[in-house]
């Protein structure tokens, strides 16, 4: 405890002896950070938006005007044996309509000067939560009702939201790589921090290493001095990220990153941080 | 305590800062070490202090081969040993009394113990009423006599120290020698390398002189 005490008062003074190459790495590392968790925001407020359109995504089944009972019959009976979805429910080609009219009061006269509905009847499943992400059952379904008699078409909203999962998944990759790259810079600023740090203080690890002190006391301090870089670039994100997120809330419905989230991009702070110490430390012998 | 066995030391191109040196310190002794410039003192202290190992022979100490220890080893010989240098290597950023402190802090020895020691060796060597000043705030000999209880807090078993007296004048050297006799008087071996005969002479130990890397003369 006394060593950890000792580590890092040594590493907070050789911070304010060297504030300005100091402030340097720590605002690196909080750009770092800075875009790790904007990416990490954006991917939390998408997700959540993927998330609720898929809980309503539905397969949608439209029928010919020209469909018989048994045919009716039968798609219901496929639906039913599937055991894919929640609910079933079979719109009528007039209760298409009312539901056109509702949602469009401004196209309900043109609608209502038909005298018939233009729009199909069709079956609307709503699939059980549990196989939403088992897309390989749902095509086959998908695939089963299309070749049947009496069916005109299959829409299934499933369909575009993989894709757009897939886009989304492709820039998280992206942004990944982005992250480790800017990562590895903010390493290597730390580590050129403390590098200057220890050419500072090479009379003291002289006398240190003369005294015989533990390799622990003699690098202890540059790696704090590191773990304090981070952490401070790290509160700097996160402050940075919590006005980006007040600003942006004024205009969108947005949730900010979660505790362990913010948890872990403190601690990613100063492990970035305490690799960057680490670099230099271990050539003190 | 010390046994050289027919050690050389080179460096780039062949030149031998010690060449084929044998000598033995027993426990308790008080050796100088002179010379001229370049004669192979410091090189040897260099040696004791194991910064550097020699490229032949044996240096022995307390029983151990400096050559043959691990880092770790060596860090365990040097906590057994006192250094004092020309240039005093105190750090000027912290107090009197945190130069000296650092030795037992960095070696775990438990803050009260580490304050009262401090205490003690500085009110040993007349320094106790300027702990709280900075070493530039101190003149020549007080500086060295800051390195000295740098030396000493640890009880160390040698003290080695090389050219201790270089920058002061011949009254505040013989002080410092004064307290190097004190140490020695209490059972510590005494490792001191200077170019000043007059100093040796006024002191009356036994010098070892060296020349060219080679002891020349045994007094």
């Amino acid at each position: 405890m006394r060593a950890l005490q000792y580590f890092f008062r040594e590493a907070l003074g050789s911070l304010w002896r060297a504030r300005g190459a100091a402030l340097l790495a720590i605002a690196t590392i909080g750009v770092g950070l800075f875009v790790l968790g904007f990416f990490l925001l954006v991917n939390t407020n998408v997700q959540r938006v993927v998330d609720r359109w898929s809980e309503s995504a539905e397969v949608s089944v439209f029928l010919e005007d020209a469909v018989t009972a048994e045919q009716l019959k039968s798609i219901d009976e496929l639906v039913a044996q599937s055991r894919l979805a929640a609910r079933r429910e079979y719109i009528s080609k007039q209760q298409a309509l009312e539901r056109f009219k509702a949602d469009f009061p401004d196209l309900a006269p043109a609608a209502a000067s038909t005298n018939r509905s233009p729009l199909p009847a069709s079956f609307e499943l709503q699939l059980r939560s549990d196989v939403r992400e088992a897309s390989g059952a749902v095509n086959a379904l998908v695939a089963s009702l299309s070749t049947m008699a009496g069916v005109a078409d299959v829409r299934y909203d499933r369909q575009w939201l993989e894709r757009l999962n897939a886009i989304i998944r492709g820039a998280r990759i992206a942004g990944a790589v982005v992250v480790a790259m800017l990562a590895f810079a903010a390493a290597m600023t730390v580590a050129n921090v403390v590098r200057l740090a220890a050419t500072a203080r090479r009379d003291e690890i002289e006398i240190m290493q003369l005294v015989g002190a533990p390799f622990a006391y003699v690098r202890g301090p540059f790696v704090a001095e590191g773990i304090l870089q981070g952490g401070a670039g790290a509160i700097l994100a996160i402050g940075a990220l919590a006005v980006l997120f007040q600003a942006g809330r004024l205009r969108f419905e947005l949730t900010f990153l979660s505790f362990p989230i913010l948890i872990v991009l403190l601690l990613g702070g100063m492990a970035v941080g305490c690799l960057g110490g680490y670099v230099v430390a271990r050539h003190v012998r | 305590m010390i046994e050289a066995h027919g050690i050389s030391k080179t460096y780039a191109r062949g030149v031998y800062a010690l060449r084929d040196l044998s000598l033995l310190v027993n426990k308790g002794d008080f050796v100088f070490l002179t010379g001229p410039s370049g004669a192979g003192k410091s090189t040897l202290l260099r040696l004791l202090l194991r910064r550097d190992v020699p490229s032949e022979g044996q240096l022995i100490v307390g029983g151990r081969n400096l050559a043959d220890l691990s880092p770790r080893q060596v860090q365990a010989y040097r906590r057994s040993l006192g250094f004092v240098f020309q240039d005093f290597k105190l750090l000027p950023t912290k107090t009197v009394l945190e130069n000296v402190a650092l030795v037992p802090r960095v070696l775990g020895m438990p803050f009260v113990q580490q304050q009262r020691r401090t205490f003690q060796v500085l009110k040993w060597v007349g320094l106790q009423h300027r702990m709280n000043a900075y070493p530039l705030e101190l003149s020549g000999g007080e500086q060295q006599r800051v390195a000295i209880a740098r030396a000493i807090v640890n009880d160390p078993v040698i003290i080695l120290a090389d050219e201790p007296t270089g920058n002061l004048d011949p009254d505040l050297s013989l002080e410092i020698m004064n307290l190097f006799r004190e140490v020695n008087a209490r059972g510590t071996t005494v490792l001191v390398a200077t170019h000043d005969r007059e100093l040796i002479r006024r002191v009356g130990r036994r010098a070892v002189t060296l020349n060219h890397g080679q002891i020349v003369e045994v007094a």
